[in-house]
């Protein structure tokens, strides 16, 4: 039984085992490959997606629980990949090996639509995702400089 | 847009274009145009004037740099095109890189390097040292043949042309041409002499401009290919589970229990033991050995793993189930420093003077296995049909890693094809192929459609090749002055790590008179390996809190102590990153109590020599409750490279080697159970979060403008973790003399 749902603004219908995580539905059944696979665990999310516009850890959302939902990936976050955060986070040089930004970048991009102008404590409740290659203080400083400008 | 259905990706792939003669598979775009863009970054040059294996340049202006390096987060990717383009007078908005095919380095006799050539070379690591001179003659040399293509066909001197931006411009008339108008017939031209590069203070790009990684674009959209990203043609998935104690091996299982849940395609066994063909390989082959381990390979990921879950597995611990518990490994890594280690790794004077010094410091140290843990898992793709093998592999030595693939799959080299693609962290991990190994051991055995070989997180975490366990034990005597005059080091580890990395300081070479390096090692079965800045990651801890327990046994300040021990070395480097990282951080000012700073110094890659590799010092503050709670305040960073060629890439690797430490020496441990590893995850295996992170203040300062660029990601790993104990010390007067520090009991009253 094929289950739909909305990704990137495209209807997919999807016939997969239902308890097929959201992640490997996007990466596999669907060839996109912009949303990474770290630990499936919840803990380090690199897999982060919008889910009817809430920042979600996808390793741990099976197939069969986003049956007509909304979800919003890396590759739909902006026409043109020219999101704010994305631009900014190539002018300030934010990713080392760039494995885990995708994830920072869905969970900051949601951030910002919910809090405009975030604080240091919301950024740190917000964006817990691992970057294992230490690029915290140039996301830190990305959030603020996106805030700034979005509110300008 | 209407329905796009998800159809069995087979029935819409199979129109990839097929390049090279019917062996090299094109990458492809599941459903739909999200991924059309996709950012492979190997084997997708059009045809283009080539000016060296290096540099092709195209009709359309575009210029292509072929990195044999792999690009593990550090930059070499776009330090190699800005070593070009210092040179070549380019538009920078006009480069782009792929990875230079190992393939094409052995089909044409070494055009890149000499097989099995130092490491800088199709290893990932920094490469400006090794690497400045070569990318600045390929640029220089390409430039002087588009300059003479230009005159020729303007019939003028080539010194009436002008270069800047890919644009060649007539000086007396304003004619101009593009790089990619001439770029045929330069690739042509032969010139008398090859051109000198201009001289360091004439660059305009290398230590002028920070540039940002070249690749950050795709990186933010999603399109950069990395390991886990490779999807192809008919595409198998398999999930992988290795013996759990290391050097262990498959007692028992039973494939019928699975083989007919969906989508399962084969049960696979990969056994270390059964022989290959032999092979005359470049390589050491012994880093790269398979282990023991089985997989389910199915149409879909999600299948092959539901279903290994389900194999019923037994394993043979092997030799390794004797360790029981975490203690019983660390009590026989200090016991066999109770003994003279077997092996002498440097002797120099009179170490039995050490005794007769009027006072003795003693004092005993040990580090834990860590894992890389970097957040893109194991993985490969190999595909093996009866022509040859062909990979797909975020490796960090694509050279090794197309031998690798020959040995396991028994063709000669000529009939593997190595596609280097980005890598999502590596830190020493993915230098030796084993990992590869392992994917092409599973993959021949389902011939003929590739297989993405997927180690979960715990297993990854759990097979990993670690950061070695050492521990250490070091004497000192001291004189009336309070300066070591005999140094008596013991250390104890397990194979494939020497002591001789304790030899990186100056006082091995040469500033203290009398000294003798033992080490021992223990025959554990834990599997280890490079993990950034190997070796040098402890002994800097143990270094620079022993020197701190000599300033304090003589009552010195820990600073000045440091360069008083430093007089007369010959590299005023130390003296200057310790100076300036003091100064900045205001060392030495009041602190409320329970509040302290601490100071460390330590040099990566400098052997023990002066003026040589990195010298990092770093001062940190940090605050410990009376419960015993931690806090890292700030971290001050001070270097000397010697010279830099970008500011901005060296600041960030400094920042994120900085955080690398902090977590090693606050956090991470591996714990054995039964001689298998306890921790699977993040869950148990912590990683700092972007709350967690102290300022960090990277200080320019101390650079000496000696004459080298050495590098930077290794470097601030070994002063980090000596820094924060040596606050902890000076706040709460307890001395840290294990990793990590969130284990150890700091409560104070
Ligand atoms: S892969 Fe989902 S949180 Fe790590
Ligand atoms: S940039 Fe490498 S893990 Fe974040």
């Amino acid at each position: 039984m094929a289950v739909q749902l909305t990704v990137n603004n495209q209807v997919q219908n999807v016939d997969a085992d239902p308890s097929t995580p959201l992640l490997w539905v996007l990466r596999d059944h669907l060839g996109m490959t912009g949303t990474k696979f770290g630990c499936g665990l919840a803990q380090c999310g690199a897999c982060t997606v919008h889910i009817d516009g809430i920042a979600t850890r996808s390793c741990q959302v099976p197939l069969e629980a986003v049956a007509g939902a909304n979800i919003t990936t890396i590759e739909g976050l902006a026409v043109n990949s020219d999101h704010v955060l994305q631009k900014l986070w190539v002018e300030m040089n934010v990713p080392q090996c760039g494995y885990c930004q995708t994830g920072v970048l869905m969970a900051a991009a949601a951030l910002l639509k919910q809090v405009p102008k975030p604080t240091d404590q919301e950024i740190d409740l917000h964006v817990s995702n691992i970057c294992r290659c230490g690029t915290y203080p140039r996301i830190r400083a990305a959030i603020h400089k996106a805030a700034e400008m979005m509110s300008a | 847009m209407g329905n796009i259905e998800a159809l069995d990706r087979r029935q819409f792939l199979v129109t990839t274009a097929v390049v090279g003669g019917g062996f090299s598979l094109g990458l492809t775009f599941g459903t739909g145009e999200a991924n059309a863009s996709l950012e492979a970054p190997w084997g997708k040059t059009p045809a283009a004037p080539e000016f060296t294996p290096w540099l092709s340049i195209a009709a359309d202006d575009t210029i292509t740099v072929r990195v044999a390096t792999p690009e593990i987060g550090n930059g070499v990717m776009t330090q190699a095109a800005m070593t070009i383009a210092e040179e070549l007078g380019c538009d920078w908005t006009k480069v782009r890189c792929e990875f230079a095919p190992p393939a094409r380095n052995l089909a044409e006799n070494g055009v890149y390097a000499k097989a099995g050539a130092g490491l800088a070379y199709f290893s990932g690591r920094s490469t400006v040292e090794d690497r400045l001179q070569l990318g600045l003659q390929v640029g220089a040399s390409a430039r002087e043949r588009l300059k003479t293509a230009a005159a020729q066909q303007w019939k003028i001197p080539v010194s009436g042309v002008e270069v800047a931006n890919s644009v060649l411009t007539h000086k007396a008339t304003g004619r101009t041409l593009t790089f990619g108008q001439v770029a045929a017939k330069a690739a042509g031209v032969k010139l008398a002499q090859e051109p000198t590069p201009k001289p360091q203070e004439e660059w305009t790009l290398l230590g002028k401009k920070s540039v940002g990684k070249i690749n950050n674009a795709a990186i933010v959209n999603g399109t950069a290919v990395y390991g886990m990203d490779v999807i192809l043609p008919g595409m198998l998935y398999a999930a992988l589970k290795q013996a759990p104690v290391h050097g262990g091996k498959l007692k028992s299982y039973d494939a019928s229990k699975v083989e007919k849940m969906p989508g399962v395609v084969a049960v696979v066994v990969v056994d270390p033991e059964a022989p290959l063909a032999e092979l005359k390989i470049p390589f050491g082959m012994a880093n790269s050995a398979a282990q023991h381990g089985i997989a389910v390979v199915a149409e879909h990921y999600w299948q092959a793993v539901k279903a290994l879950e389900a194999l019923p597995v037994e394993w043979d611990s092997g030799p390794g189930g004797q360790w029981k518990t975490t203690s019983q490994v660390y009590d026989a890594a200090r016991k066999a420093l109770d003994k003279p280690g077997s092996k002498v790794d440097k002797e120099a004077g009179d170490i039995a003077s050490l005794d007769r010094q009027p006072k003795i410091v003693e004092a005993t140290y040990l580090t834990p296995y860590s894992e890389h843990a970097f957040i893109e898992p194991l993985n490969g793709t190999a595909l093996v049909t009866a022509d040859g093998v062909e990979v797909w592999h975020p490796s960090q030595h694509s050279e090794n890693g197309l031998w690798v693939a020959a040995h396991e799959a028994g063709v000669a080299p000529e009939k593997v094809k190595f596609n280097q693609t980005y890598v999502g962290g590596a830190f020493g991990r993915r230098v030796f192929g084993n990992d590869l190994r392992m994917v092409v051991a599973v993959a021949k055995k389902v011939p003929g459609r590739p297989v993405h070989v997927i180690w979960s997180r715990e297993e990854t975490t759990r097979q990993g090749r670690y950061r070695h366990m050492i521990a250490a034990r070091f004497k000192a005597g001291l004189d009336a002055d309070g300066k070591p005059q005999a140094f008596l080091a013991r250390s104890a580890s397990t194979p494939g790590l020497s002591g001789a990395g304790l030899l990186n300081t100056p006082f091995a070479g040469g500033q203290i008179k009398n000294v003798r390096y033992e080490s021992e090692m223990l025959p554990l079965h834990i599997m280890t390996g490079p993990y950034r800045g190997p070796s040098y990651n402890s002994y800097a801890f143990m270094m620079e809190t022993f020197i701190d327990e000599c300033a304090h046994a003589c009552g010195a300040d820990p600073l000045a102590y440091r360069l008083k021990l430093l007089e007369g070395w010959d590299d005023e480097g130390w003296a200057k990153t310790l100076k300036e990282v003091a100064a900045k951080a205001e060392w030495g000012k009041k602190l409320p109590k329970g509040m302290g700073q601490g100071i460390a110094i330590a040099n990566w890659g400098g052997n023990g020599k002066p003026k040589t590799g990195t010298t990092v010092a770093i001062v940190a503050l940090a605050e410990v409750t009376t419960q015993g709670a931690l806090k890292v305040h700030q971290i001050d960073v001070a270097f000397d490279t010697g010279r830099i060629v970008n500011q901005d890439a060296v600041h960030t690797e400094l920042v994120g080697g900085t955080i690398f430490g902090l977590n090693m020496a606050l956090n991470e441990e591996l714990t054995i159970k039964d001689g298998r590893i306890v921790e699977g995850n993040y869950d148990t295996y912590p990683t700092l979060k972007i709350g967690d992170i102290p300022k960090i203040n990277i200080h320019f300062g101390a650079l000496t403008g000696h004459d080298r660029f050495a590098e930077v990601g290794e470097p601030p790993v070994g002063p980090v973790g000596p820094a924060i104990g040596n606050a902890i010390f000076k706040a709460t007067g307890q001395r840290i003399r294990q990793m990590p520090f969130r284990k150890l009991d700091l409560a104070w009253a």
